[in-house]
């Protein structure tokens, strides 16, 4: 089957609310994209890019690795991905969760427009680049620039963090968050309970109440 | 956009026998979709029947039996001994016992008209062609090649002509045995071919990856070790990169400092197989075997 026959007979399937599982998917690209109503798809093997990318409602979960931008532009929903994901996982997410239970590539969260990250393990360089809203929780190690140019949302880090990007800020971790992070983490299975450095926006890039040059001009 | 790949066998097999070249075929076919301009492979290890091997072309297949009787007599008066010779279609190769300097033998050949070299290798050969890996497997075969590590590449062009002299892998003049793949492009490229041509070094192509073969080449010429070369390409060479590298008795691979592009590993006590998707990775290994990502700025190599 092609991976648009895939997805095509995926989406039937999910009509109904049905639980799917698809057998050796071999990492090719594009499994499971374009769900958009709450079903369970659980794929036993490797997916390659944009898995379970465009995607509101479904819970999908891979037993293998993903490729690059796992769950992109995610309304709603839940993906939980035992092996690696590859760079810019969880890229765009207006919603829902992304689990990754090994390491994560480069660019993890880049451009999130909300919802949750969680990496058990690594992630790379450029964490969270240009990130709006959202949080996400890295239960390993960094790699640098941490948090470049974000906007809005939230970066918590339990192990050895990369240089900070630039405009992002340490910031301190409460204890009702604490508790939160611990929280989700369960949600995953983890049981561990470690402590975060939290990393926010520093705002100085922010120019969103000037006005442009040209626009002034109009005025 | 384009497709990488990179197999070792290690010490589990008698040596030389591996199926390089078709485990090469196999993880380029799974890679078509990131480039079907043209495709290539070295294969390395395979042959004990010369102290060299040649790989030529010529851009006119009526006048090969010609080129190829020129490219002997150049091999000839540089003291080469032909051990045999083959041409089809356009490609000419040639093994040849040899016990001189290299460049020499190199400006020997190109000397002769209508000549280019692809490659001189005392272990391995490149073999490109233009379009998909499926195409460059029926011509020239490349599935029957044995050997103990090899790299190989789809090309989707962007940065030079669609032929067979842009094609991967790109021989490392006049360096035996240095062959690079890349996907990415180089932005400092001119600057570095102007350096090396200053140094009297000469390039066969406009393709920036060229410049690759010839930094690391120089390299080694200069006593560096391959693991210093590549870590020194990281700082050096500038733009998107994810290269691999093969030479006589090792492999390797260099990501750019932005790992703008994409490299897997799977290694087994028996192999190591590279990528720059997993789907090539499990049409040679099962998914049971452990992947790694390497990150931003990562070099490592393998040796046999």
């Amino acid at each position: 089957m092609t991976a648009r026959q895939i997805n095509l007979r995926l989406k039937e399937l999910a009509r109904d609310g049905a639980e799917v599982e698809l057998l050796n998917p071999q990492a090719r690209h594009n499994i499971a994209v374009g769900i958009l109503q709450p079903c369970r798809i659980k794929v036993r093997g490797s997916v390659g890019y944009f898995a379970a990318s465009l995607m509101d409602g479904p819970e999908v979960t891979v037993d293998g690795n993903a490729g690059w931008a796992l769950g992109d532009n995610m309304m709603s929903g839940r993906i939980a991905v035992a092996g690696d994901a590859g760079a810019s996982v969880a890229s765009t997410i207006r919603g829902g969760q992304v689990f990754v239970g090994g390491n994560a590539g480069a660019r993890a969260g880049i451009s999130m427009k909300g919802g949750t990250l969680v990496v058990r393990g690594n992630t790379g360089f450029l964490t969270g680049f240009m990130m709006q809203k959202g949080r996400i929780i890295v239960c390993g190690d960094t790699g640098e620039a941490v948090g470049d140019s974000m906007y809005e949302g939230v970066i918590y880090v339990a192990g050895k963090m990369g240089s900070l990007g630039s405009d992002a800020r340490i910031d301190e971790v409460s204890e009702e968050e604490l508790m939160e992070i611990w929280g989700t983490l369960e949600e995953f299975g983890i049981s561990e309970k470690p402590r975060f450095t939290k990393i926010v926006s520093a705002k100085r890039l922010y120019h969103f109440d000037s006005l442009e040059r040209l626009e002034k001009t109009v005025i | 956009m384009c497709g990488i790949s990179g197999i070792m066998y290690k010490t589990g097999r008698s040596r030389g026998s591996a199926p390089i070249g078709a485990d090469l075929v196999k993880m380029l076919e799974s890679l078509t979709h990131r480039g079907r301009d043209s495709s290539g492979v070295t294969v390395a290890g395979g042959r004990d029947e010369a102290d060299l091997i040649i790989r030529l072309w010529t851009d006119d297949a009526t006048r090969a039996s010609d080129v190829l009787a020129r490219s002997e007599e150049a091999l000839l008066r540089a003291g080469g001994v032909v051990v045999s010779s083959q041409s089809w279609g356009e490609f000419l190769r040639i093994a040849v016992n040899y016990e001189g300097e290299i460049p020499a033998l190199a400006e020997a050949l190109l000397s002769a008209e209508g000549v280019e070299l692809h490659s001189i290798g005392r272990v391995s050969e490149v073999i490109k062609d233009v379009g998909t890996p499926f195409d460059l497997d029926r011509r020239h075969e490349i599935s029957q090649l044995k050997g103990t590590h090899g790299i190989g590449h789809v090309r989707m062009a962007t940065e030079s002509r669609v032929d067979i002299s842009h094609a991967h892998p790109f021989w490392a003049y006049p360096f035996p045995d240095v062959t690079v793949v890349h996907n990415g492009q180089l932005t400092n490229y001119h600057k570095l071919k102007r350096a090396f041509e200053d140094q009297g070094h000469q390039f066969q192509t406009e393709n920036d990856s060229e410049v690759i073969a010839v930094y690391l080449a120089d390299k080694l010429a200069r006593g560096d070790s391959l693991d210093s070369a590549l870590r020194d390409s990281v700082e050096n060479l500038d733009g998107t990169f994810t290269y691999l590298v093969s030479t006589e008795d090792a492999l390797g691979y260099a990501k750019d400092p932005w790992s703008a592009k994409p490299l897997v590993i799977m290694e087994t006590d028996d192999a190591i197989a590279i990528a720059s998707e997993e789907v090539a990775l499990l049409s040679v290994f099962h998914e049971e075997v452990d992947r790694v990502e390497p990150q931003e700025s990562e070099v490592m190599t393998w040796s046999l």
